[in-house]
């Protein structure tokens, strides 16, 4: 156990020392051209892992001056289609740019990522910059791993009003800016137009509440022709049903646990009688079982984020994209995105060079292809005056769905636990009928209790 | 005489220097790769690291005191004790009755004995991802022939009370190629004289394997207890890529608790962790130590 645990400890290291060494070598070759005594000062790994803030600003300028090639090592999470485009993008900006900037560019599923990056900024290994969802924020930043990027709008010039403010929240930690936004996503309600008509529904028509999701779930299952109204994987929580009846998990501000109450029992009774009695979902699947699913026509109505978008497309379903149904307090989605961000230690020179790539991105083009191709919100208030982004139809149907966009957890560094040890087993439970729905509740707010309790 | 066994002395003092070189390069990897990480791991679970490394105090025995009160580490060893259980007696005995069938030094059973072996050489991971495409109730091919066959389908790696079991028939499919290979090998060492004699006294073809083929092969059968044992008591990647422990926990092992804890939840708690893989350990060693106990010291009565 230990073995296989430390092989994998040592190995993600190993990995690291050799991704880093080769861009650190790349690196010294050519401040060695540029500046030969100060490379001979920066030769090594610790170059990366004690940065000399003054050596490098100078570095800095004389690279600017010198127009010598800064080649940033890049990771992200982008394991998907969407990563193919991301690719087009950055090589585009390779080819393109004028400031003698190289990115070198480095997918693995953020699995991976999040085994390797901590400790690769612990042993100064770290990449110039990285690319993940907003909900890994809180734990770097309270380990101090992660570099404040606040004065990244002073640095660059961009015009921070021109963001959503939503948008931008969501990349700040305790005030201070930690990374800046790529993407913006909340879960979406997909439905399958053709199943919606062949069961003689409206195929214009999505649900609008919690009571017409279930009463049209269970009109679409079919269960002789393996088709299912909905689809409710085991391994994810289901914030927006809580929310639609008024209830919630917890406030991060106060760290108050806000699990036992009438409206989560009301709101997992429902869920449960919906799962378990009427069995209008495929029992116990994984999300990546229910997008291929949802892809063969299997299911009716999903909820997820854009990045479905392009699998419908490509398979041909002739699909709808509605917000998240209300109940008796509203509808809500949670929100989510992705962000660059800096890890510690990432040099001055190359600090700048990335606030430059960010700066390209956060440019009207780059977020048009972006949103035009992928199915991604749009969040920048010039682009939406844009006449091609107003009258794209999916676009449209998105920016709706996107309104109600709420932030669960984000920020906080219980959240991944939280999730893992509270929120999915409760939902698990309550899904499988394992266990009654006062039951699940109970046990979830006293393990609530210990989490919040560290 | 005396003057040859000192001469023997010299020779071996010179040959065991030469066999320390020799063993000089597994040394330094088993080192590395064992030893230190063995050690380090004691030393981890002391702390309160985690995995940004940051901060790092000594706890004590915070983290055993807190691994005794935590309902997931007893389930896990509940499910790591219910797969060895089932997985070792499954995969010995199934090779056990194949290597009475193939003992014969034939094409036929050459082919058979190495067709039996290829799942072994396969990726654990590979054969987790196609077993789960089909065994899946709602795409894969089994549920689909009982679709056919008239029968209900059964969500074999999604229902808690299948999820565990299936896993168990998986990894006993790919693991008793291996044992199977193991006890033919051995099988064939037994002399033929033993057999006829047998014949003569008049023994059939179960006493036979009981009488000889058994206690002929026991060392080698031992050895394959002991050392499924140790494998199945850490087993991990199946469940990660079959089950990821799902549904309901009911097939989390210790091994995936572990790197639940290090790698997938957030503070990535090493030093608990740690504390986590130093317990399982302690159990893997006393049941090593049990094991070799009774099973090989009955193949060394055998022997005598």
């Amino acid at each position: 156990m230990k073995k296989k645990l430390m092989s994998i400890l040592l190995g993600a290291a190993m990995c690291m020392s050799l991704l880093a060494g080769c861009g650190n070598g790349a690196n010294n070759n050519q401040t060695a051209a540029a500046d030969s005594s100060d490379s001979s000062a920066q030769t090594g790994e610790e170059q990366a892992a004690v940065p000399d803030a003054a050596g490098d600003t100078a570095d800095a300028q004389e690279q600017a001056a010198s127009g010598e090639k800064i080649t940033l090592q890049f990771w992200n999470v982008f394991t998907g289609s969407d990563g193919d485009i991301l690719r087009e993008i950055v090589d585009n900006y390779n080819k393109t740019n004028t400031d003698n900037i190289e990115i070198q560019m480095d997918i693995m599923p953020n699995d991976q990522l999040q085994q390797k990056l901590p400790a690769a900024i612990a042993t100064g290994t770290a990449p110039d910059f990285v690319l993940f969802g907003v909900e890994n924020l809180a734990p770097y930043v309270s380990n101090d791993s992660l570099e404040d990027i606040s004065d990244f709008w002073d640095v660059t010039g961009v015009d921070k009003s021109n963001f959503l403010e939503n948008v931008l929240e969501l990349s700040h930690v305790d005030g201070k800016l930690y990374g800046t936004p790529m993407q913006y996503n909340v879960s979406y309600l997909y439905w399958n137009k053709d199943l919606f008509e062949a069961a003689g529904l409206d195929p214009e028509k999505a649900p609008a509440t919690l009571e017409e999701l279930s009463e049209y779930a269970e009109k679409l299952t079919d269960s002789s022709k393996n088709q299912y109204g909905l689809a409710l994987p085991t391994n994810v929580t289901y914030m927006q049903f809580l929310w639609a009846n008024g209830g919630d998990a917890d406030d991060p501000q106060t760290n108050a646990n806000l699990l036992d109450s009438e409206e989560n029992l009301e709101t997992l009774t429902w869920l449960q009688d919906l799962m378990v009695n009427k069995k209008v979902s495929p029992e116990n699947i994984t999300g990546p079982e229910a997008d291929t699913m949802l892809q063969a026509g299997q299911i009716a109505m999903y909820m997820s984020g854009p990045w479905q978008i392009n699998g419908l497309r490509e398979q041909g379903i002739n699909f709808g994209i509605a917000p998240c149904v209300a109940g008796s307090a509203g509808a809500f989605s949670p929100a989510g995105g992705c962000s660059y961000v800096i890890p510690k230690g990432t040099e001055e020179s190359h600090k700048l060079a990335a606030y430059k790539f960010m700066q390209y991105w956060l440019t009207d083009d780059i977020l048009k292809e972006w949103s035009q191709r992928n199915g991604f919100p749009v969040w920048s208030k010039t682009l939406m005056e844009d006449p091609e982004i107003q009258n794209d139809e999916v676009l449209n149907s998105i920016s709706k769905a996107t309104e109600i966009g709420r932030s669960y957890n984000l920020g906080y560094s219980l959240a991944s636990q939280i999730d893992n040890d509270v929120m999915i087993p409760m939902f698990e439970k309550v899904m499988t009928g394992a266990a009654t729905p006062e039951d699940a509740l109970k046990e979830a707010s006293e393990a609530m209790d210990k989490v919040l309790a560290q | 005489m005396t003057n040859n066994k000192g001469k023997r002395k010299r020779y071996q003092a010179q040959n065991q220097k030469c066999a320390y070189l020799f063993i000089l390069p597994s040394m330094i990897i088993l080192s590395v790769f064992v030893f230190i990480p063995l050690i380090a791991s004691f030393v981890i679970s002391i702390t309160d690291m985690n995995i940004f490394m940051k901060d790092v105090r000594f706890v004590g025995l915070k983290n055993f005191l807190r691994l005794f009160e935590d309902g997931r580490v007893r389930n896990a060893t509940f499910n790591s004790l219910y797969f060895t259980l089932l997985e070792v007696p499954l995969q010995v005995g199934l090779a056990l009755l194949l290597t009475v069938c193939l003992s014969k030094n034939n094409r036929y059973s050459k082919l058979l004995r190495s067709v039996y072996y290829l799942p072994f050489v396969c990726s654990m991971t590979a054969i987790g991802i196609v077993w789960s495409m089909l065994l899946d109730p709602n795409m894969g091919l089994v549920a689909y022939w009982l679709k056919q066959a008239g029968l209900e389908t059964i969500a074999f790696l999604k229902d808690p009370k299948f999820a565990m079991p299936t896993v168990i028939v998986v990894t006993a499919w790919k693991g008793f190629g291996y044992t199977l290979t193991l006890l033919a090998a051995a099988v064939l060492n037994i002399s033929q004289s033993l057999y006829e004699a047998a014949q003569m006294d008049g023994a059939g073809s179960f006493s036979k394997f009981i009488h000889i083929t058994v206690p002929g092969i026991w060392p080698t059968i031992s050895f394959c207890i002991v050392t499924s044992t140790i494998g199945a008591m850490q087993m991990f990647d199946q469940a990660y890529v079959m089950t990821q422990g799902g549904p309901l926990n009911k097939t989390e092992t210790v091994v995936q608790y572990i790197y639940d804890r290090g790698f997938q939840t957030a503070p990535y708690d090493l030093g608990y962790a740690s504390a986590i893989s130093v317990y399982l350990f302690v159990i893997v060693a006393v049941m090593t130590f049990v094991l070799r106990k009774f099973i090989l010291s009955r193949g060394e009565d055998a022997d005598e």
